[in-house]
């Protein structure tokens, strides 16, 4: 990893030398004193300028000394005439970034050069000024910059345009005041100039559909010059389209002639901008996409990778929603199998996979295999994601599939490559029962080998599910003792499970497992003797020959029926005490959204290539531990839920609140995420009045306002009501917000002594049935299904009426419902005519609920639903179909 | 935007790096992925041949030219396509600056006009100008001809 990174100067031939072989922050220091010289020197400053900007741009930092020191040292620069020096002057103050205390010192050479005569000086000096200055001095060359924006010089109005979309994200009130200055830019006759104020007209208007709609009705019978500018209004009109679902019916699409004539556009980047954006239209038909995929198909074979490249991935977009549409590509796309570039040689491949039929399936195998071995990790793991859904497309195909995935197994890999592989296995196996027995099989080849624990682990626990059900399961029990001896503690505890799990579940097996068992309470690892002890005792092992009970099983081998994330959380949050813990304490509810996530501050979206999101557990603690430390809510007993935050404003409005609804058992408190964006003002007494009229069963009983809440800083009021104990009881809520503003001085900070009383009409709120019910998976829902029994089964068929999709029904129930969604059922395939889903959640007052939903569509898109429940409870049963029925 | 810019030598060893929007601890994992995938895919390319990858939802356009391969990196409207237009002006302004495809040497002469370049190319991850024989005049102070 260090070799990449080593410096330049490390390289030491002689012929070749750096013209910075050994340059050294310190010297180049030193050297920057001739920027003080009374007689300048504007080769040599240049030369400086040249060095500091190659350490910059090595990484090298400047403490703040040093930075200072060069920055003072730079400024004195400007007395010089000399152009070339003045340019490069222009970009190490840029590349410095002062702080705010020093920018004082330039402010009146680059002023003084905004208003010069030189274009270029007034171009640079913008571009600077803008990188460095804050809101204060903003205001005051605010003039400058708004005449900037129509200088007949394109230069100097694209500077200013291009200043203008960085400082919205500062500075958007002043910017927003540009708006009839960049209008007029929009119109301008240099194409970059147009490019730019469109984007910056766009950005202004974001929050204004109207105002989006109107924009772009206007340049799009225009003429815009740019390509970019082009795509840029592709990207908008598509926007706005999807934004209006009008004239539907009468097959009439606002725009699509617009976007149809882009496709013969002359700029290559605008014929793809506008067949990607009529691929990705709502409800694409396919005389629509037909002439976009035409386009599409030409570029397949263009000399220009990069338009390959985008071709493809087009395409393969389209391939996930229409398949039949790309198969009319796919001789030019098997020709990319063996293109240079891999990403586009992935992608072909994975679109093939997509609109392959039946028959192709082997000949294409043949060549993915040859493809294999010579890309990287990364694209091999979209590959085996792929053959996962052509499998589960092609049932029938599972053999030459199955062998394909296990022989990929077997060469070199990294563990996400792996894992990728063993997934798509598992869930061969779970979906398609002829290929069980061949993909265990090949599970435990793969153990016998495997240098990963965590793959281990997890196959032998899968192993221990579906083993005992094959028709042999003594064949599995070599490749699992033989783990016994062979691997470290936590697959010998593992295979140890594996081995009880085979003994509970096969009775012919038992004896011959007890000896394997006893053997392994000699081993060095306490936690391997302490598991073999336990199911020996257990499951009589002992020498009392027993038959394993039903309550053994659950036992030993069920579920905890927590989500482990959380049961993690809460082991960690327990303080040693007198009392004990306890599991029922463990929250049930797997996804939950982070506290008032929306802005905060300092912390922008980023390109991270792989962020990871914190952990769900915590926010339920936290808003548990939030309102038991509230007096007024702490006697409402246990929270059985808490909403996700619900948008109560629009974005970009002054006042930002949203609300979570913490539902208790005959309770229930709104807490409203308060954030104040307006930097002038303070709001205090911070409360909402809710009107409850709609809502007939809650009656208010607390509410707790907010003293303070200044800018930027998000604080919290509630609101409590009471409801009839244990019933979900649902209704309508209105909110206001009601508060007293004070203006703040913005040099000092403070606020004004004396405020006024205002209000801000907030969005209604309502509490739904979803809202008691928790959402907790189970791993094995066919197990489960069958434990709960058919005494409080339930079923009713609903005629869902037409929608868009199949997998627009599926998510509208579970919406409603608010239930978990079991085994990737709620992933509906592309164009299927009917599909299950598995739902299960827990209820109010704690009632297990189970769900089977069978959903089928036909050609007039009406959709049909039957809906099976089964609960511990007969009413829940009941109270689940008329949430549908009346949902 | 666009995320990055990155000049490194055929060793992989950096010469230039421009990020924009990506926070300082997301930048070194950036770099050595970057020259990872040059390695890997640019032993045998020619001048100027783009090559194009994606990580989720962020593209990549890189290329060689002489001794020196380029990477450009963004997301949301700086796809491949609008990242093949700014690679090509940056190839370009470095081959005008540097009359021909640059030794590591040559690039290190030119180093403060390259520089210059790129800042009249992209600022702070918005693309500014496309037209070599404009940026040839800015970087000299210099109106552009065509106004």
């Amino acid at each position: 990893m260090a070799q990449p990174f080593m410096k330049k100067d490390d390289d030491d031939e002689e012929a070749e030398y750096s013209p910075f072989l050994g340059i050294e922050k310190g010297a180049v220091l030193q050297e920057a004193r001739v920027f003080n010289d009374p007689q300048l020197d504007p080769r040599r400053c240049s030369q400086v300028i040249t060095k500091l900007l190659y350490l910059l741009n090595q990484g090298e930092t400047f403490t703040k000394t040093e930075a200072t020191e060069v920055f003072f040292a730079v400024t004195k620069l400007f007395q010089s005439r000399d152009i070339g020096l003045r340019r490069m002057v222009y970009l190490i103050i840029k590349e410095l970034s002062p702080c705010a205390d020093e920018v004082i010192i330039v402010t009146s050479s680059l002023m003084k050069d905004m208003n010069s005569k030189t274009d270029m000086y007034r171009a640079n000096a913008i571009r600077v000024l803008c990188r460095i200055t804050d809101g204060t001095l903003l205001t005051q060359i605010e003039r400058y910059l708004k005449q900037a924006i129509v200088d007949k010089n394109p230069v100097v109005a694209s500077a200013a345009l291009v200043s203008g979309i960085h400082l919205l994200q500062t500075n958007p009130e002043i910017v927003k005041r540009w708006s009839n200055e960049v209008q007029e830019a929009v119109q301008s006759r240099a194409a970059l100039v147009q490019f730019h104020a469109l984007a910056v007209l766009h950005q202004i208007r974001q929050n204004d559909r109207l105002a989006v709609s109107k924009l772009v009705t206007s340049l799009t019978r225009g003429s815009v010059r740019s390509p970019l500018a082009q795509c840029l209004l592709i990207r908008y009109t598509s926007q706005v389209i999807h934004e209006s679902t009008s004239n539907l019916q009468t097959g009439e699409r606002p725009f699509f002639d617009y976007l149809e004539s882009c496709l013969r556009h002359k700029a290559e980047m605008v014929i793809l901008e506008a067949a990607r954006a009529i691929t990705e239209l709502n409800g694409v038909t396919s005389r629509e996409l037909t002439p976009a995929i035409t386009v599409l198909q030409l570029f397949l074979s263009s000399s220009k990778p990069v338009l390959r490249f985008a071709a493809v991935r087009t395409l393969n977009k389209v391939a996930m929603t229409h398949p039949m549409a790309v198969t009319n590509c796919n001789i030019d796309m098997e020709s990319l199998i063996s293109d240079q570039n891999r990403s586009i040689a992935t992608l072909a491949i994975t679109t093939l996979l997509k609109t392959g039929n039946e028959l192709s399936v082997d000949r294409l195998m043949k060549q993915i295999t040859n493809f294999m071995s010579d890309i990287a990790d990364e694209f091999k793991i979209v590959v085996v994601e792929a053959i996962r859904s052509l499998c589960l497309k092609f049932p029938l195909k599972y053999r030459s599939l199955m062998n394909f995935l296990s022989n990929i197994l077997r060469e070199e890999g990294g563990f996400e490559y792996k894992k990728a592989i063993i997934d798509s296995i598992v869930i061969l196996i779970r979906d398609i029962p002829e290929a069980k027995e061949s993909g265990l099989l090949h599970l435990c080849e793969f153990i016998e080998d495997c240098e990963f624990t965590y793959l281990s682990t997890q196959i032998l626990h899968f192993l221990g599910i579906e083993g005992p059900k094959t028709s042999d399961p003594s064949k599995y029990i070599r490749y699992i003792y033989n783990r016994v001896h062979l691997e470290n503690a936590t697959v010998r505890a593992s295979a140890v499970s594996t081995l009880a799990k085979f003994g509970a579940m096969v009775e012919s097996l038992k004896p011959r497992i007890f000896v394997l068992l006893r053997r392994c309470l000699f081993d060095s690892d306490d936690e391997v003797r302490d598991r073999a002890t336990l199911y020996l005792n257990t499951l009589g092992g002992d020498g009392s020959e027993v038959e394993t009970s039903a309550i053994t099983n659950e036992f030993l081998f069920g579920s905890l029926e927590v989500p482990l994330v959380n049961l993690e959380t809460s082991l960690k949050n327990y303080e040693p005490s007198d009392e004990s813990f306890d599991i029922n304490s463990v929250p049930k509810e797997i996804k939950s959204q982070p506290l008032a996530e929306k802005k905060a501050p300092g912390k922008k979206p980023t390109a991270g290539l792989a962020a990871p999101p914190s952990g769900p557990a915590t926010t339920t603690d936290a808003y548990e531990r939030l309102l038991s430390s509230i007096a007024e809510f702490s006697s409402f007993g246990k929270l059985f839920k808490s909403s996700a935050p619900v948008e109560l404003t629009e974005a970009g409005t002054e006042y930002a609140v949203n609300v979570v609804k913490h539902i208790f058992d005959s309770h229930v408190v709104f807490q409203y995420n308060c954030n104040n964006t307006i930097p002038e003002v303070l709001l205090e007494n911070v409360a909402v009045i809710v009107d409850s009229s709609d809502a007939e069963e809650f009656s208010e009983v607390a509410s707790k306002p907010l003293r303070s809440l200044p800018y930027n800083s998000p604080g919290q009021t509630f609101v409590a009501f009471e409801k009839p104990d244990g019933v979900p009881a649902v209704g309508k809520f209105s909110n206001n917000l009601k508060f007293i503003v004070k203006e703040v001085d913005p040099s000092t900070g403070e606020a004004e002594e004396d405020g006024v009383e205002d209000e801000y009409q907030l969005e209604d709120l309502e509490v739904v049935a979803a809202d008691y019910m928790l959402k907790v998976g189970v791993s094995n829902f066919r197990n489960a299904w069958e434990v709960m029994g058919a005494d409080f089964e339930r079923v009713d068929e609903y005629g869902l009426g037409p929608r868009e999709s199949l997998a627009e029904a599926v998510n509208a129930v579970i919406d409603l419902l608010g239930m978990q969604p079991c085994e990737g059922t709620e992933v509906v395939p592309s164009n299927s005519r009917s599909h299950s889903c598995l739902l299960s959640g827990v209820y109010i007052g704690n009632v297990k609920v189970l769900v089977r939903l069978s959903l089928g569509i036909d050609g007039q898109r009406d959709v049909a639903m039957k809906l099976a429940v089964r609960s511990e409870d007969e009413s829940v049963s009941d109270a689940i179909h008329e949430i549908v029925a009346s949902g | 935007m666009l995320l990055a810019v990155l000049f490194a030598n055929s060793e992989g060893n950096i010469l230039v790096e421009r990020f924009n929007g990506v926070p300082a601890e997301e930048r070194l994992h950036w770099r050595s992925f970057l020259v990872k995938l040059g390695a890997e895919n640019l032993k045998g390319a020619k001048n100027e041949e783009l090559l194009v990858a994606c990580h989720k939802s962020v593209y990549i356009v890189y290329t060689v030219l002489g001794d020196v391969s380029i990477y450009v990196v963004g997301k949301d409207e700086y796809d491949e396509l609008a990242l093949s237009e700014v690679i090509f002006v940056i190839t370009s302004a470095v081959k005008d600056v540097c009359v021909k495809p640059p030794t590591e040497r040559l690039f290190l002469d030119k180093y403060g006009k390259i520089c210059l370049c790129l800042d009249e190319i992209v600022w702070k991850g918005y693309l500014e100008n496309t037209d070599k024989e404009r940026i040839k005049r800015l970087i000299r102070l210099k109106p552009p001809v065509d106004f």
